[in-house]
């Protein structure tokens, strides 16, 4: 019988990960709670709603700076793991020119300082005479998400049993019906982790993007870092704390969508 | 492998990096080779006097700092990530427990470091914690130094750890462990032995994305470090924007790309097989 | 099918994006300090103007300068610090102004604008708000200190003192604190400089310019250079006794935060009209009292109704930053590296 020990190896691992969650959430506990203070100090003065009525009475800035960030995470996102996800299938399924040269240039944007990648963006921008705004700030975050999305397919890629699609083939489907019917799917829990990095890395991104928005476009965490030396107001906590109640109710609603794809 | 549309499928890739990413970065190079200009920017002549400048001891001193912190918090990250990737892979509601790993990612990270700041403060919870058991009387100082600086970069880059590790442990043929295991290995060593190399990919890959931009970090080491804890991201923003320096910033922005590049290299040619070029005999 | 749903969504975004690159022209768009104005002023302005008025903010002067210097268009005005006003007009980004468009340009200080050297006779920048970074000592905790820059020798405050994350300003008060000028170009001035502040290097927890205030606000910290404002912000209006701000005798550097319109500005009207607006004692004194400044803006003081942080006479001690010039900005550079990087 050595099947329950590796039960217990099952539950070491889950212990692990029970307190790397709590570790995880230890700064969403202290946010909420500073949302419900009464005073915008540290100290704790009483509980108090003021911050949730400026959030939704008097804080326009701060919803045009989210809406932004939200239409730029997604987008950019998308488009990175469409783009990614085509790149890696072809570079783990197929011999072709320039193949080497694919994987060399994914590797540079997460190597260079996001400092050197956001000037560059914004020197050849301003030399092309594209106008700065949520475009160019768009077109940025695909260039760094692009590899996150590339790498993390392609490691699932690697796990791949091939036969599948030989037999896919043998059985006469069309390149595209292979792609569609069998690759993405058996591939899905690796573009899904791609799409999340690299919304989550499109919402936190601060650097590139200070250089390469314009007039108008100004982002959360551009505004979240402008507003710093003022101290973070306990507004900005309010609206954490709606965005996490927020993507809470979203993915319970799309729990079914997930699930599916966690099947496959 | 084949033959076959592979161009057509990563040719939006190369098209987009090359144009967005590539081409400004040659800009960066012709940059290094450039004179500072009176009051920022570049100037002719042509001169490699921002590399004579890096041969200079103290940013030696900066780098040896930053690598330090880097393989510690990089080290820690790992350690953690491995079994939660293990748990996560092996569980029934996987996607519950990716969300659950992301969704504190969705609040702003600045934010996040500031909720740390509250926590790990002179006056923050956790003394206030410690003095209430009775374990400590003096407040103890957690915060403005380079243990500060490693723990909530693990924090920050944990999600980055665990994501690969799980994509590819998902993938992980878990019989093979049993099999190891009736060949009378110990579960240790069927771990050791079976699973890591197995996953050695998404290791590597889970290693990339949290070294490198840890090595690069700026806002961590500037909000929760102390007056010794300056690491190279901070080097070249003050180099870039409180110096007016870009040929030095584009420089030491250089060196650190090949340096990277090179290690990269190295330790995929001393891994032994070449993780991201594996032989698919089968197809 | 919900991924259907999904793809449309993100495909709107896409749309939404594309849209709103388009550039406006009857906006003005302002580069300004973060909360440096208030928001229902803007507002009033928009109402009686019709002018919209989008504004993004920074956080210091080098976020704006080089943001713009590597090729940021769009914006019309821009609040640089006096030493960034010369930089930028020697860099030919700033338009002449043309005064008879600011009448309320008389409103201003004369003796305040007699010291400045960076824009003499203001040709390029209309003078906004004037002051200085200080000393906040907390009274609870700190006592038996004199008004002095000496407070950071203080090795039984170690660990609970900071001083900013700037090179001007930590150079700047340790050549005050020595009797020279801020703005001193004199290497060996330097050197001095740079060992005293490797005296107060080691009692200092950081150097912070950005969470210094809400620090000192939750008793982290004790003793913090840095502006006012900042300081009073995070305080509760009960708690203010226990602040104690000053400006060391022996002086420090100061700003004056200027408006200027830039030379590829779109809108150059609405901008006068926005900077004459801004000059309006009842604007500027509904400012100063946000702010809790002294104004420079004379008849403005009258109206004021908030006490503020310091008297517009305490900056008499101060000096302001001036351009340092290629050379020895590479020397300011190499002295603040030894003490940031450590030898």
């Amino acid at each position: 019988m050595k099947k329950p020990d590796f039960i217990k190896a099952f539950s070491f691992s889950r212990t692990v990960y029970a307190v790397t969650i709590m570790f995880l959430f230890m700064p969403l506990l202290v946010l909420v709670l500073y949302s419900f203070n009464e005073s915008r100090s540290g100290s704790w003065t009483g509980f108090s709603l003021r911050w949730y009525v400026k959030l939704f009475t008097d804080s326009s800035d701060l919803w045009r700076a989210f809406g932004n960030s939200a239409i730029v995470a997604l987008s950019s996102a998308l488009v990175a793991t469409v783009i990614g996800t085509l790149g890696a299938v072809g570079v783990n399924w197929y011999r072709f020119r320039l193949r080497g040269c694919l994987r060399t240039i994914t590797f540079l944007p997460m190597i260079l300082p996001e400092i050197i990648i956001g000037v560059s963006l914004l020197v050849f921008f301003s030399g092309l005479g594209i106008r700065l705004g949520l475009f160019t700030v768009f077109v940025a975050h695909v260039s760094f998400n692009l590899p996150f999305v590339f790498l993390l397919v392609l490691a699932r890629l690697e796990e791949f049993d091939f036969s599948i699609i030989e037999a896919s083939r043998d059985l006469g489907a069309t390149e595209l019906q292979t792609l569609w019917r069998v690759i993405l799917p058996l591939t899905m829990p690796g573009i899904m982790s791609g799409f999340l990095t690299a919304v989550t890395l499109s919402l936190e991104d601060f650097v590139i993007t200070f250089f390469v928005t314009g007039p108008g476009a100004t982002t959360l965490p551009l505004y979240v870092y402008s507003a710093i030396r003022f101290g973070v107001s306990p507004v900005i906590n309010a609206l954490s704390v709606v965005m996490i109640l927020g993507t809470v109710v979203l993915a319970w609603s799309m729990r079914r969508f997930l699930k599916n794809i966690a099947a496959k | 492998m084949r033959r076959g549309p592979g161009l057509a499928y990563a040719s939006p890739s190369l098209l987009w990096l090359t144009f967005f990413f590539i081409a400004p970065l040659l800009i960066i190079v012709l940059y290094s080779f450039l004179t500072p200009g009176q009051r920022g920017g570049v100037d002719l002549p042509f001169t490699l006097n921002a590399y004579r400048a890096i041969a200079n001891p103290s940013f030696g001193k900066v780098v040896v700092g930053t690598i330090a912190v880097a393989l510690a918090a990089t080290f820690f990250t790992l350690l953690i990530a491995l079994p939660c990737g293990y748990y996560m892979a092996r569980s029934s509601k996987q996607t519950l427990l990716l969300l659950l790993v992301i969704i504190p990612f969705w609040t702003n990270f600045l934010i996040r470091i500031y909720a740390w700041i509250a926590i790990l403060g002179n006056e923050g919870f956790l003394n206030d914690l410690l003095r209430w058991l009775g374990l400590a009387e003096e407040s103890v100082r957690f915060l403005y130094n380079r243990a500060a600086v490693t723990l909530v970069l693990v924090y920050t880059y944990l999600p980055y750890a665990i994501l690969p590790l799980f994509s590819t442990i998902d993938k992980f043929d878990f019989s093979l462990l049993e099999a190891a295991r009736d060949l009378g290995a110990t579960k240790f060593m069927a771990i050791r032995k079976v699973l890591l190399p197995n996953i050695r990919a998404g290791i590597f890959t889970a290693f990339l994305f949290t070294f490198i931009p840890i090595f690069g970090a700026y806002a961590v080491p500037l909000l929760v470090g102390g007056t010794n804890s300056y690491m190279l991201g901070n080097l070249i923003a003050d180099e870039l924007t409180k110096s007016r320096n870009w040929p030095l910033a584009s420089a030491i922005s250089l060196v650190i790309t090949l340096v990277t590049t090179i290690g990269v290299m190295l330790l995929l040619r001393f891994n032994g097989t070449h993780i991201l070029e594996k032989k698919h005999e089968k197809a | 099918m919900k991924r259907k749903y999904f793809t449309a969504i993100a495909a709107a975004c896409v749309l939404v994006l594309l849209g709103s690159c388009s550039g406006s022209k009857d906006r003005l768009y302002l580069y300004n300090w973060i909360y440096y104005i208030p928001e229902d002023v803007i507002e009033d302005f928009q109402k009686e103007s019709g002018i919209r008025v989008v504004v993004d903010s920074y956080a210091s002067n080098e976020e704006m300068y080089n943001k713009l210097l590597a090729g940021g268009k769009g914006y019309d005005i821009v609040v640089p610090s006096g030493d960034y006003v010369s930089i930028m007009i020697a860099g030919g980004m700033l338009q002449r102004l043309d005064m008879g468009k600011i009448p309320n340009y008389a409103n201003l200080d004369a003796s305040a604008l007699n010291r400045i050297r960076f824009d003499t006779g203001n040709r390029f920048s209309i003078p906004f708000m004037m002051g200085a970074a200080g000393v906040s000592v907390n009274k609870t905790k700190v006592s038996g200190y004199e008004h002095s820059w000496n407070i950071f020798e203080r090795n039984d405050l170690n660990g609970r003192m900071t001083m900013l994350d700037d090179m001007r300003e930590i150079l700047g008060a340790a050549l005050k604190y020595l009797g020279y000028s801020v703005n001193d170009s004199d290497p060996a001035h330097l050197e001095e400089a740079r060992l005293v502040v490797e005296e107060w290097k080691p009692n200092l927890v950081k150097f912070d310019a950005e969470s210094f205030a809400r620090g000192f606000a939750g008793g982290e910290f004790w003793v913090v250079q840095g502006y006012a404002e900042n300081v009073y912000i995070e305080y509760e209006p009960s708690r203010y006794s226990e602040i104690d701000f000053f400006f060391p005798k022996e002086g420090m550097p100061m700003y004056m935060d200027s408006f200027c319109i830039l030379k590829d500005a779109e809108n150059v009207e609405a901008a006068y009209k926005f900077i004459n607006f801004m000059l309006r004692p009842d604007i500027a004194a509904r400012v100063s009292d946000y702010l809790m400044l002294p104004s420079p803006n004379v008849p403005a003081r009258a109206l004021m109704t908030v006490t503020p942080n310091y008297q517009f006479e305490d900056l008499a001690k101060g000096e302001f930053k001036e351009d340092l010039g290629a050379q020895t900005l590479l020397l300011y550079n190499e002295v603040w590296r030894r003490i940031r990087v450590g030898n």
